[in-house]
């Protein structure tokens, strides 16, 4: 029996008339990497928000290592280790590259009012220091995060979501708007993040050059419904992903 | 790719972690400030007296004020206006506590400082359900209505006749001038001021900010934002209860009249012209407008125009703040 970290059972979510997504299944399994893809408007981002707690589904549940979060509030997902980053970039735009880190690393700085006011224990604050290190955002440690360039952003909210210490990572499309090159690396250090830390990562991408290439499994949305699942070989050659989105990207590749 | 990742980690695993660079913000240009402000402080009773002493405890009033201030507008990003509610209950407070039961002013002080706080949590858990304009409009309405409380409640405020406020004491020590109070009130506002480098500087401080930026990234770092705000809110409350309790020490009279929008509005303009989010620029706004409306007193005909132009001058050449201004100034002058 396989080993689900995360496991969505009949998902429906309904906005007023329209269900964006209907009864959905997804299991996660521990340590790998889960692709979630389907064309614009097939209900990935709305999935993945219920997910990450931030909107409430209309039935279903979601178990997160057998436990059911359906009811969960969004802040305390981190503390039961998730983290999340998000499709438009959400940085705290106006503080430093380090402080958006440092408030990844928020649940692991103490609950209590003494730890609320005192200084940061210096083992968090290695460990956002070591992130910046991985993500090559170190040299701009005391840069606003606004006036990073893109690909920057986008790393840094990957760092971010990194300092919770996440046991499942989701990922809302971190390759969109990548260059090839930092498709490339980016390619790298979530393999390498599943490889040798055992973080299991959900990701929502259009970006075909990286979710076959690095996800153990993919599941197919199409106007809320899942079509297919299975390996990265498997869907490509599936004919009703290839009919419902795949079709000309495939084709053409 | 695997050897790039291996690449990457090794250089991660090779390289000392760089604790050093991390508290790197407590710069020497801060210290040296604080340190300036510290010994302004301390020498400043030696070389005035009499009425500059009175402006000099007026104007650590407003700084008290700006920076509860600056951490609810500054830190957290709420625009709440009743911050002269919570003056006023501080000053009522205090003064009560003082009037009836004779109690010693440190103690006043602090109750001063938590019946606005509980209030402002009360008040916060209601508000902070609401953003932006309908924020500014809730609050606003409820430092109307507690003014009105001020002005009617004659029993215990003294309703529109004012509040004899009975000298502070201590033991057998009785604060009755404005110099006996300066070291009370230049020791509260410096304790004020430490408290808000802390608070800015911990994970509250942080968390303030980070709901500020992006409330759903926030929650996302699992930040309980609501909880949040009103933290922020209650604090800011507690730092106008005390900088009421303070006015309270030097001052033997009090009228509603000057516990309403008036006051609020005064404040968020020291705080929004010193440089909104920057404490430095919550005191330096403070003492600067503070200066300013005490010296156009002076000419009581034209202080609300000229303070309005001057306003206007200051948002136009110093939109990011008075403080941001010197600092972009000194440091051109510095690199020449």
């Amino acid at each position: 029996m396989a080993d689900y970290l995360l496991q969505v059972e009949d998902l429906t979510v309904k906005f007023g008339g329209l269900t964006a997504v209907n009864r959905f299944n997804i299991a996660v399994q521990r340590g790998t990497i889960h692709a979630l893809i389907g064309p614009n408007g097939a209900g990935k981002s709305t999935t993945f928000n219920c997910i990450s707690r931030f909107y409430q589904p209309t039935t279903g549940r979601i178990l997160l290592d057998g436990v059911d979060v359906t009811n969960m509030p969004a802040s305390r997902m981190a503390g039961l280790g998730v983290a999340r980053t998000f499709q438009n970039l959400e940085l705290f735009g106006e503080l430093t590259v380090f402080e958006n880190v440092m408030i990844g690393a928020h649940v692991h700085a103490g609950k209590t009012w003494g730890d609320a006011l005192s200084a940061c224990p210096a083992s968090v604050v290695d460990h956002v220091e070591r992130l910046l290190e991985r993500t090559g955002l170190s040299a701009y440690r005391n840069a606003c995060a606004r006036n990073l360039d893109f690909g920057h952003q986008k790393l840094l909210e990957l760092a971010r979501a990194l300092a919770i210490r996440p046991r499942l990572l989701l990922l809302d499309e971190p390759a969109a708007g990548l260059r090839n090159r930092e498709i490339a690396a980016l390619d790298a250090l979530l393999t390498d993040l599943c490889n040798r830390e055992g973080i299991t990562i959900l990701l929502v991408e259009h970006v075909m050059q990286l979710v076959m290439a690095i996800s153990h499994k993919v599941t197919v949305l199409n106007f809320g419904t899942k079509i297919a699942e299975g390996t990265p070989e498997e869907v490509r050659n599936d004919s009703s992903v290839i009919e419902a989105y795949l079709g000309q990207e495939m084709i053409n590749a | 790719m695997s050897d790039k990742a291996a690449a990457m980690l090794s250089r991660s695993e090779a390289s000392p972690p760089a604790r050093w660079t991390a508290r790197s913000n407590v710069s020497p240009a801060r210290i040296g400030l604080l340190a300036l402000t510290t010994a302004v402080l301390i020498f400043l009773p030696f070389v005035v007296t009499g009425y500059v002493l009175y402006i000099a405890n007026l104007l650590l009033v407003f700084v008290v004020l700006c920076l509860g201030l600056h951490l609810v507008i500054g830190e957290t990003g709420q625009f709440a206006l009743a911050h002269a509610a919570f003056y006023g209950i501080g000053i009522y407070t205090s003064g009560l506590a003082g009037n009836a039961f004779g109690w010693p002013f440190p103690m006043s002080m602090l109750l001063a400082g938590l019946i606005a706080g509980a209030v402002g949590v009360v008040i916060g858990a209601v508000a902070l359900c609401m953003r932006d304009i309908y924020l500014a409009l809730a609050t606003f309405a409820f430092g109307e209505a507690l003014q009105w409380v001020f002005l009617n409640w004659d029993k215990v405020t003294g309703g529109p006749n004012g509040l004899r406020i009975s000298p502070a004491r201590l033991g057998t020590l009785e604060i009755l001038s404005d110099k006996q109070a300066y070291p009370v009130v230049a020791i509260t506002t410096l304790l004020m001021l430490l408290l808000t480098i802390l608070i800015s500087r911990s994970r509250l401080g942080r968390s303030f900010r980070a709901v500020r930026e992006s409330e759903v990234a926030a929650m996302a770092m699992g930040i309980p934002v609501r909880r949040a705000k009103v933290t922020a809110f209650g604090l800011s409350a507690f730092y106008a209860g005390v900088a009421g309790s303070m006015f309270a020490t030097f001052s033997t009279y009090i009228h509603p009249d000057s516990l309403g929008f008036q006051t609020t509005i005064l404040v968020l303009t020291m705080v929004v012209v010193g440089g909104l989010g920057s404490i430095a620029g919550a005191v330096g706004g403070a003492v600067v407008f503070g200066l300013i409306s005490e010296f156009l007193r002076q000419t009581p005909s034209y202080q609300e125009i000229i303070y309005g132009l001057i306003l206007i001058v200051f948002m136009m050449y110093a939109p990011r703040g008075l403080f941001a201004f010197i600092h972009d100034k000194a440091g051109r002058v510095f690199r020449g």
